[in-house]
């Protein structure tokens, strides 16, 4: 999707700025104003929980109500089978997963970057041990490990969510690491080595912040929708956040026994919020990439 | 009495271990040469002579886990003589067994470490280097100016945004770069091979070294750029008088700024002296290499009449199993049957012919 734009030399003494939003394509715009109307989302739930500016109290059950509709007077996305807003508990479940995931990023990218500098750059024996391990742990199904982890230490789901980072820093690794071994072979670096530029300042102001930058925030965006997933499929399982705190996943589960009925909502509602934002997380990453890789195509 | 070198080379020997032919590629072997301040050293030599190597080693730049560097290469920087090679042997062991090169063991962080401990106040500061490819040389995702400034800020008192940006543009206008205030604000890619070359001189100079390696600074632009970029560097040589080891494969801009010359064939340095004497050496005189050389270089006869060119019959010798006699037999066209025996097996000593300068051929041995 990288397209190529030609920087006409009369236009560059323009204050900068947000010069590049001039040449973006509407459909990258489109993509990043998405992901981040999802990122807004995420920031509402919290003020929301904080302030409480929720319609109703997502854990109050109102058994006169059970089941309604969407649209029910009041309640804009109808109630689950003990009555409880469906509204207000779909605001409130973002929270479930949001800083959870925040964390499995975090975990998966920035050990990732620096064994990836490392494996890179460093010299031989460096590289074979964080490439053996990165495979080793690579080579284990992901899913298996963490249900292990959940049997065997009963964790909350930050926990978990480190288990899940961990299991991206392969990625992250391979990532950095071919990145710099491609770049090493480049003049440039070569020179800045010449001009005496320290080498903490080539691999992260010129490798990492320059090369790598792009790749990394698709990575993290890739991660938060994984995340996500992860969070969701565990609540689902009955793992991760437990009843009455709501999440997306267990809201799936609970609704998911009505669904037979014909009351379609409780498990539908919660199931498009996680596909649209999965999707908003992984729409942010790539419009993100195509406006910043524009800057400087070879 | 006369002034002492601003650098120096002794005996410096760039292998590369190669592990399936179990042996060394001898890239640079046993070169020594000095170069005074405010001089420039012209290096020719074929492809494959070990020209860049040998430029690639002075900066410290023989990153290769398989590179081995011996010898030794004497610089003054802020009055102070050093070693830029001092100790780096030590880190490297050969296992032989039976007259080959079993096995090399190299200590490569180490290696690194001392490399980056004896080139910290030297790389930029004192030595600079513009390479060969003027296009790749830059960071395409850094615009010209940054990186020019990211340099004076290195190297020179100038901290400043506003000051370094003027400095840089000083440069840029130095280097008669169109239209600097344009070109300051530009990616790499919206610069001609040209331009990026002059940006690259302009990042260069802005640093103030007192030494310029400039490897091959025309080769992959055409010739009217060529031959600005000569110009340029013989402005800029008048100018500021930086000492400079010019490598270039291209006769006529090395005798145009060269002071003196060193031709180099198969690793080897085989003539040294005044750029005069070298380059303007008939068939007869100076060494056959150079000679055969000079002959190679198109002239009127070829340009207008059409002569066909001149070229050297033959290969570079392998610099993995050298001959033991002279590097050039088997090429060399003036042998005679009097020397045939010694240029055959017996590597000839660089000696000199007349004062300063010296020549590695049998022909002028006992005359």
């Amino acid at each position: 999707m990288r397209k190529r734009y030609v920087q006409a030399p009369g236009r560059s003494d323009e204050a900068s700025g947000l010069r590049f939003l001039r040449k973006a394509d509407a459909v990258d715009l489109f993509f990043v104003g998405y992901g981040l109307l999802i990122v807004v989302l995420v920031a509402a739930s919290y003020a929301a929980g904080v302030f409480r500016l929720l319609p109703y109290d997502p854990e109050a059950v109102n058994l006169g109500l059970m089941l309604a509709p969407p649209g029910t007077a009041g309640h804009l996305l109808g109630t689950d089978f003990m009555g409880r807003d469906l509204l207000s508990r779909l605001i409130l479940g973002i929270q479930a997963y949001f800083l959870p995931g925040l964390l499995a990023v975090a975990v998966a990218i920035v050990p990732g970057a620096a064994l990836g500098v490392l494996a890179g750059y460093g010299a031989g024996r460096a590289d074979r041990v964080i490439t053996w391990f990165s495979n080793l742990v690579d080579s284990f199904p992901r899913l298996v490990l963490i249900l292990l982890v959940v049997a065997a230490f009963k964790p909350d789901i930050y926990f978990i969510m480190v288990v899940v980072g961990l299991t991206n820093v392969p990625a992250t690794v391979s990532l950095v690491k071919v990145k710099i071994r491609f770049l090493r072979e480049k003049n440039f670096i070569e020179a800045a080595e010449g001009l005496g530029l320290p080498r903490r300042t080539i691999v992260l102001k010129h490798i990492l912040w320059h090369h790598c930058r792009a790749s990394l925030i698709i990575r993290a965006t890739l991660g938060m929708g994984e995340a996500i997933l992860m969070e969701t499929s565990l609540s689902y399982l009955g793992f991760g956040v437990q009843e009455p705190t709501p999440s997306w996943g267990n809201m799936v589960q609970s609704g998911a026994n009505y669904f037979l009925q014909g009351n379609f909502w409780p498990s539908t509602v919660p199931a498009l919020a996680i596909l649209l934002s999965i999707l908003g997380f992984h729409l942010l990453g790539d419009g993100l990439n195509n406006l910043l890789e524009r800057k400087a195509v070879h | 009495m006369s002034v002492p070198p601003l650098l120096n080379i002794e005996n410096l020997k760039t292998y590369f271990y190669s592990k399936g032919r179990q042996a060394f590629i001898r890239s640079v072997d046993d070169v020594s040469f000095e170069i005074r301040r405010g001089e420039t050293l012209g290096v020719v030599g074929e492809s494959g002579s070990g020209k860049s190597v040998m430029a690639l080693s002075v900066m410290g730049l023989v990153g290769a886990a398989p590179g081995v560097v011996a010898g030794r290469i004497g610089l003054k920087t802020d009055g102070i003589r050093k070693n830029l090679l001092q100790d780096l042997d030590d880190y490297v062991e050969r296992v032989e067994a039976d007259g080959r090169v079993v096995e090399v063991r190299k200590d490569v962080v180490g290696w690194q470490k001392n490399v980056e401990r004896l080139m910290a106040m030297v790389r930029g500061k004192t030595v600079a280097m513009i390479f060969q490819n003027p296009k790749s040389s830059l960071n395409p995702f850094l615009s010209v100016g940054r990186q020019i400034t990211e340099a004076i800020r290195l190297h020179t008192p100038c901290k400043g945004k506003a000051e370094s940006r003027e400095r840089a543009l000083y440069w840029l206008e130095r280097v008669r770069m169109d239209s600097p205030r344009l070109r300051y604000d530009n990616y790499p890619r919206a610069l001609s091979g040209g331009m990026c070359q002059r940006a690259m001189v302009a990042m260069v100079l802005s640093c103030e070294p007192s030494f310029l390696i400039a490897d091959e600074p025309t080769t992959g632009l055409d010739a009217t750029i060529q031959s600005r970029i000569a110009d340029l560097l013989a402005e800029l040589k008048a100018d500021l008088g930086v000492t400079t080891m010019l490598i270039s494969h291209d006769i006529g801009i090395i005798r145009r700024l060269s002071d003196s010359v060193a031709v180099m064939y198969g690793g080897m340095v085989v003539e040294y002296g005044p750029a005069g004497k070298v380059l303007a050496a008939g068939p007869e005189s100076g060494h056959p290499y150079t000679a055969a050389l000079l002959a190679s270089v198109p002239d009127e006869r070829n340009i207008r009449g059409k002569e066909p060119l001149q070229a050297i019959p033959g290969d570079v010798p392998d610099t993995i199993h050298v001959p033991n006699g002279c590097r050039f037999y088997g090429r060399c066209v003036r042998v005679t049957a009097a020397v045939d025996k010694e240029c055959a097996s017996l590597l000839p000593p660089l000696s000199e012919i007349t004062p300063g300068h010296a020549v590695r051929c049998w022909l002028y041995e006992g005359s």
